[in-house]
Formats: structure tokens, sequence, C-alpha cells
């Protein structure tokens, strides 16, 4: 539709309300999925959407549309009119300056203009060399990419049309030997082009390496154990465990852990920083503006140990008293945004990996994630494979290592940082309120935390 | 819109199958006793499968103004496709079962608001310091699959759904969660609900301790799912044609403990995930995956059925924006004799487990599981008392499910799942304390 924008103006200007905003999403996205030998899926997806959204008297209500026409306007109505009769609040929203501005990706960057024949290609070529490796049940191989415009209209007239790019693969490798089935997987990602996704080989022999080795490994055996955790499961571990914890949407409602997480309260030792940041070039959790319209920023969680700061939408900001920090995000136009995070990781400091090691009697080297979920202070996070740390010094693989316990004494137990940050972008995301895979990116240096509780047989 | 789909690709010499599914979804949301807000989805989208040179190519879109687009982009991928190892159905008569009630669909969304107001009032008259959010989350809609073969259906689903998670913070967080299925019409039993978190409110008062070790362990229906999904993982016929399911050659075998029978029913009347015909058209049917301990048979849609050589049993599913892949409907784990009390007074020292985290994280298709307790009591001489907590079950479902105890002679309706209590005799469990 040509003249998107003054067809969205008219229909917000129907709907009487404090503040109301539209987001029309028009994306293309194409994937290709190898299982095995087998080229599994490919298809090609045309999504066209919106959402409306309206504040008033402290209320929000809000419709998502797949069908853009005269009567979207009659459907905006409908929302002001379900807000209206509910019984006011006395929260608000806070206001924004009008705005107009126009984000686009360099026209190199558009995955559009790349054949599906080089994808495919592209896909299949990494699948191969897993295939090709002796030992290897099989394979899933898949392949991702997503152009999307966004066009954001509000009642405090301000216009952004935004558009943005992913494209990232996966590569998993399943061994077998009789009912013992082990797989290990990774994947890369960037808010980039198709280029950025070529010559990964090394990543990919790897995949198959690991895969191999986790058949001979044994389950680790239950119990405490100091651990050092590289920097994907270490990335993790700030997003699920403590990223969520800062998720103000939560926050604003529960005064007793609004206590827990005050500004200034002590979590963890000096060297301690974790950060949300949307403003990474080329992460995966990176955009200019968010799903309000507020623009992206650098937040700092924890600096130095103590707890520096929340992720605000546009209410949660008012309801705590504390700056916007362009944190809503929705994963689609079919869902309003809500708090979620960007790029979340741990500040590198002056350890290197033979430090931790040094510093480990008996422990473990935990490697890779399966992904976690937190419920608040409890979290569990599942890693893909580990080494027995004997004297300073890596022995063997050991398997089904999964890390639990409490966030905030597990804070306190961080004992060593690393020097060497990572950021982590691959296909994947995060899950909240039944919106995901959102993307996100994390990262971290590798880590040392004492007396973790790893469930094992 | 389907026909003119079907048409354009039929024109261009391809096999073709559209799946329409047209849906109105309205979530009322209370957080921490107040009302949070009211959203509408209202969701149009179609998904095209074309058969051409004898490979699958498939696209979807949402934008009615680029049906052509939708056309070509399926006929692109068909070029690198999957060889085709089936043939779309023909009509073919549906069962029947109850999938909406019209008393769902005229629902108003105030009346919805309404019960969240009593439940959380409710609650908060019994449990003072609770938290609740509480979803009401109602879905109707029409699913649309036609094909070259001459298929042509259609049918209507109404879900209600009503959840609530109480969050209490003593001595660390609790949470409670609670859910009623609502789809056959009836209104929420605001008292029954209300007295079930009031009573894991009280218990979670105190706090208990249990150490690294061996014990009964007493799985509430709330908590079983999460059992169950990794046990059935390895059922569908995706994992059966790829050679990674550990069920491969253990059809007719007895798996499982013989207290143990398992049912996938796409036809459970006001089930989430029932219908008359999968996302395929295939007719939806009742099947007994475990059979008093035996595995009876995977899960297929087309495809599956085609490259393993069997038949779709019915089990295709998709929204509109993927292909469809064999997964399950409705899982019925069918009841025992036990009464929880009786079982409760048997066990000298357990644990009692309502909610867990970390379901799926694992190794799912090996079976391994590992599960943070975050809702547990300790049993004590027959007796449930405080709330534990740092305590972590994991091993292999398939091991487990060998040696059950008890099943519970009363079922619960978790939506998709319909399970009663579980019993094992003997389970690890790592604590911090």
């Amino acid at each position: 539709m040509d003249n998107l924008k003054p067809f969205l103006a008219d229909v917000l200007s129907g709907v009487a309300a404090q503040y109301a905003d539209i987001r029309v999403e028009e994306s293309e996205e194409t994937g290709i999925v190898y299982r095995g030998q087998e080229l599994d899926q490919i298809g090609r997806s045309l999504e066209r959407g919106g959402c409306i959204r309206v504040f008033h008297n402290g209320n929000w209500g809000s419709a998502s549309f797949n069908q853009i026409d005269e009567k979207l306007k009659g459907l905006a109505k409908d929302v002001a009119a379900g807000v209206e009769a509910l019984p006011a609040k006395p929260e608000t929203l806070g206001s924004l300056p009008a705005l107009s501005d126009s984000v686009t990706v360099p026209e190199a960057d558009d995955p559009r203009e790349v054949p599906l024949a080089d994808k495919h290609a592209l896909i299949k070529h990494y699948n191969d060399i897993l295939l090709k490796t002796a030992g290897i049940t099989t394979t899933m191989s898949m392949y991702h990419d997503a152009f999307r415009t966004t066009t954001f209209l509000s009642s405090e007239d301000r216009c952004i049309t935004q558009e943005s790019v992913y494209t990232g693969f996966m590569c998993r490798a399943l061994t077998r030997d009789g009912t013992n089935v082990q797989d290990y997987h990774d994947t890369f990602g960037k808010t980039a082009g198709f280029s950025s996704l070529q010559n990964r080989e090394p990543m990919v022999e790897r995949i198959a390496k690991v895969a191999i080795e986790l058949l001979k490994a044994e389950p680790v055996p239950a119990g405490k154990y100091d651990v050092i955790i590289d920097p994907l499961l270490a990335g993790v571990f700030a997003h699920e465990a403590f990223g969520h914890l800062s998720e103000a949407d939560f926050l604003s409602t529960n005064e007793r852990l609004r206590e827990l997480m005050k500004i200034g309260t002590r979590y963890g030792v000096d060297e301690l920083t974790i950060v949300d940041d949307g403003t990474m070039p080329g992460e995966r959790g990176s955009f200019r503006y968010d799903d309000e319209g507020s623009p992206a920023q650098r937040t700092e969680l924890i600096k130095e140990g103590r707890i520096a700061g929340h992720l605000h939408d546009r209410q949660s900001a008012q309801q705590m008293a504390e700056k916007v920090t362009g944190n809503a995000r929705a994963v689609s136009y079919r869902f309003s945004p809500i708090v979620r995070m960007r790029n979340t990781y741990i500040e590198p400091r002056a350890f290197n990996i033979e430090d931790l090691l040094d510093s480990v009697e008996r422990g473990l080297y935990v490697c890779g994630s399966r992904g976690g979920m937190t419920e608040l202070e409890s979290f569990t996070f599942s890693s893909q494979y580990a080494r027995l740390v004997e004297h300073g010094r890596q022995t063997k693989m050991v398997r089904d290592v999964v890390l639990s316990g409490n966030i905030f004494e597990t804070l306190k137990n961080i004992a060593m940082i690393g020097d060497d940050l990572v950021m982590f972008g691959g296909l994947g995301g995060c899950g909240k309120n039944g919106q995901g895979p959102l993307p996100v990116g994390l990262g971290a240096p590798h880590i040392l935390i004492r007396n973790v509780v790893i469930g094992g047989r | 819109m389907e026909d003119q789909i079907l048409s354009l690709a039929e024109a261009r010499g391809a096999q073709a199958e559209v799946f329409g599914s047209e849906e109105t979804r309205t979530v009322v949301e209370f957080r921490a006793n107040e009302f949070h807000s009211q959203e509408s989805r209202l969701t149009h989208g179609h998904g095209l499968r074309v058969v051409k040179g004898g490979r699958v190519g498939f696209s979807s879109s949402s934008n009615p103004d680029k049906v052509g687009e939708l056309v070509d982009a399926a006929f692109e991928t068909a070029e690198f496709g999957k060889q085709c190892c089936f043939e779309f159905p023909g009509p073919e008569p549906s069962p029947a079962v109850k999938t909406f009630e019209n008393r769902v669909i005229v629902l108003p969304a105030l009346k919805m608001i309404e019960w969240g107001r009593e439940l959380v009032d409710a609650v908060r008259a019994r449990v003072p310091g609770l938290k609740l959010d509480v979803t009401l989350d109602r879905t109707y809609g029409e699913t649309v699959v036609a094909n070259s073969a001459g298929l042509n259906k259609r049918f209507a689903r109404a879900n209600l759904q009503l959840s609530a998670t109480g969050l209490l913070v003593n001595d660390g967080l609790v949470w409670i969660s609670e859910f009623e299925n609502l789809s056959s019409g009836s209104p929420p039993s605001i008292g029954a609900l209300a007295d079930r978190i009031e009573e894991r409110a009280i218990l979670a008062r105190s706090r208990a301790r249990l150490a690294t070790g061996t014990y009964p362990v007493v799985f509430m229906p709330t908590a079983v799912p999460d059992l169950l999904y990794p046990l059935l993982v390895g059922v569908g016929g995706k994992q059966l044609e790829k050679g990674v399911s550990p069920l491969i050659d253990k059809v007719g075998r007895k798996l499982v403990d013989e207290k143990i029978t398992i049912a996938d029913n796409g036809l459970r009347d006001f089930g989430t995930a029932s219908a008359p015909f999968d996302a395929e058209g295939v007719p939806r049917r009742r099947i007994e995956l475990f059979d008093r301990g035996v595995f009876n048979g995977f899960l297929f849609d087309l495809a599956t059925a085609g490259a393993c050589g069997a038949e779709s049993t019915g089990s295709a599913v998709r929204d509109y924006t993927a292909q469809p892949q064999p997964g399950k409907s409705n899982i019925q784990l069918l009841p025992g004799a036990a009464r929880l009390n009786e079982t409760l007074a048997g066990i000298r020292h357990g644990l009692l487990v309502h909610e867990c985290i970390g379901g799926g994280q694992s190794n799912v298709l090996a079976g391994d599981v590992a599960l943070n307790v975050s809702s547990g009591h300790l049993i004590e001489n027959g007796k449930v008392t405080g709330r534990v907590k740092d305590t972590m079950i994991a091993g292999n479902v398939y091991e487990m499910f060998a040696n059950v105890a008890a099943v519970g002679d009363t079922v619960r309706d978790l939506g998709s799942y319909h399970v009663p209590f579980v019993m094992f005799p003997r389970l690890k469990v790592a604590t911090r304390d």
C-alpha cells in the first residue's frame, strides 16, 4: 500500500483516547531445513499485518490485524470503546516529542537480492561437511533470513519507518550408539546480509567433532562443583538468570521484588558489570527504535557488583519514576510490545582462561547451551557438554550437565571474570508471555563460579 | 480465496494444497491482582504446498494483495524441494467431535474481565499478600483445507482457557499455578480454584529440608506433562523417518510399567487440539501410543507416512506459515486405581511435586530430563509438610516410567493434557540442603 502512512494517520485520528499508536509490518522471509541428506523444508513467507494500541485512563487495549482496509477504522474505534469502558487507574505514560525518521538497511545487505539457489547451496555445503564426517548418524541444518519494514505512527506525531534484516544458520550433528543418542549444535547470525554467513566452515567442523566425542562421554555425577562457564553459557546465564529479573514490567507491580532489585543493592563482586545494549552494530538484539518508538540505548543492569538499572517500556518507567530505556519489543505485529532484553552481556575483566583453570582444584568447564529458564529467583540451564577440571587441567568430557540454583546466591559466588568477551546471535531467541522467539543477542567472557549445584545422575 | 490460490497453482500444471486459517483471539489479563489489558488478534493467512516435477514447494502469506507472489514463491522453492512421496487425500467423511460451543464464541470480553476479577477477589480474601496473575484466553476461528484431489473441508473451533499464577514472597519466591479449560462453555469454578491456591499457599509458608538422595516422588497432574513430553518426543513419525527415535524397532514391546496407558486423542470433545480432521484433511482419531506399557506405534502425517511405508494417522499439525509435520493432539494418561490421600499416607519420607521448570532443556529425544522443582513439598510420615527449595530431579523418563508405584484415579483437564498424578517409588533427587 503506497499511501500507507496517510491511511494509518487517518485511522489514528478517529480514535478518541489519551494515547494511541499503530504499527504495520511487512516482511519477507526464507527458510531452508536439511535433515540428513534430504532437504526437508524450503519455503518463503510474505507477511503483512499490524497492531493498534490505545491507552486511556490508565488502561491499555489492543488489536492485531492482517486486513488493511477501511474496516480498520472500525476496529480502532472498537478497541478505544473497550478501553473507555474499564475502571480508571492512576497510571500515566509520560510523553515523547514529535519525530519523523526513517532507518534503512544498506542494499548490499538485503537478502531478497540473493538468489534462492545461493542460499540453498550454502546450507547444503555446511550440512554436507557434517554428513561426510565419519561417525555422524544424521544432521539438521537450517538457514533463515528476514527482511522487515515497520511503519510506526503515534498520536504524539511520531512517525518512524524502520527496515531491519537478519540472516542466520544453525547446524546440528547427531550421533547414536544403540539407545545412547547424543547431539551437538551451534548457530550463527547477524543483523547483516547473506555474506556474513559465508566462510563458517571451521564452526561446522567443530560441531561434528564435539558430537562424536559426546557419544563416549559419561553423564556427570550430581553434586556441587566449581564451574568455569564458557562465553555462550555465561551469556545465557546473564540473560536468563539476571536479565529477566531486571525487566521492570514485573518489578513495577511487585513492591517486595522491587526491594530486592533496588538500585545500589550489592549482588556481586566489584568486577561484575552486566549490560543490556540495543545499539551494538550487527548484533541480533540491535535496533534504532523499539516498538513504542523509543530510541534504543545502552543500559547498565549491574555496575561493579551493584544493581544499576532496570529495563523499561514507557509505562513501567513512569510507574517506577525511572527513565525509558527503549526495551519495549514485540515478537511480531500480532503482539503488543512488552519489556524485553536486547543484547545482554557480562563485561570482560583481566583474567585469561588459564588463570581461571589454575584456580580450580576439582570442577567442571561447562560449554554451550541447550537453553535455560527462570522463575525469578530459581534458574535452570542446560549445557551442551562439559569437561572435568582436575588440578587446573581439563580432562574427560562429561554430558547431561544442568546448572541450577538461586540467582542472588550464584551472583555472589562469581569468583573470576575473564578477558575474552564473545557475543552470540544465532537462530532461536527469547520467549516471554507467549511471545517468542524474539531476536536477542547475548555474550560474556569465561567466568568462574564456586559451588554450583549440578543435576546429574 | 482458497479456490483462487488453488486454481492459479493448478493452472501451472501442479498438484496443490491450500491451508487457510482465520482466527479471532481475545486475551484478558490481570497482573498482580490488577486488570492489566485486553488484546484482540485477528489472523488471516494461507499456506500453499505445490508438487511440481515430483518435488514439494511451499510458501505462505497473510497479504491478500500478494496472491500472485505467493504462488510464484511456492513454485520457486519447488525447484529445490523435497522429493514427494505421498498423494493428497481425496474427500472422505470426518468423524464427529465437539470443537466449539456458541456460548464461548458470543462471550463478551467484559464477562471475561468480570470472571478474572472474581477470581482475584476470591483469592485475595483467602491469601493476603499473594499477587495473582490471571489470563483468560478465547480463540475462535475456521480452518480450511482444499487440494487438487477434490478435498475441500472446513471446521470451526472455539477454545477458552483460564490460567492463573500466584506469587508469594516468603523466604524467596513461591509460585502457584492453576488452570481450567472452559471450552465447553461452563463458567469458571472460582471457589475450587481459590481453594486449591489457598491450600498450596498455606503449605508454602513453612520451609522443609530434603537432603540429596533417593526418595519416593509423587508428581501431581500439573507436573506430569514435564515427564510425558520427553517420553513422547520419540513417537513422532519425523523422528522415525530420520532414524533418531529411541523407539525404533520397539513397536509391540513393553517399554514402561503396565500401569501406563497413554492415548493421543484428537477426538476428545472440547480438547484444545481436537478437530474432525488434521491439517492435511485426513480424519482425526484416537491412537493408543502405550497400552499397559506396550509401545503401539508412531504418529504420522502424509509425508512421514509415505517415507516410512505407513499410513497417515491424521496427526498433521501446522499453522498457515509452515508445512505440516506429525504432532501430538490431546494427550491422555489413563487413570489408575490409586487415591491421592491413601498414596500419600503410605509415604514415610518423600517428595510431592506440583510444578517444575527446565522441562525440555536436556537431551529430550533420548528421554533425558533435568527438572528444577519450582513448587514441591516434603512428605513426612504420610503428611505433606513445608516447601522444599533448590531441588532437582534428573534422569531418563524411559527408566523412570519403567517402575511406577501408582497412577491416580482422578484425571485433571490441563487443556491438551488430561492426566492423573503419578507416583514413582525411587527417584534420585539433588538438593542444596
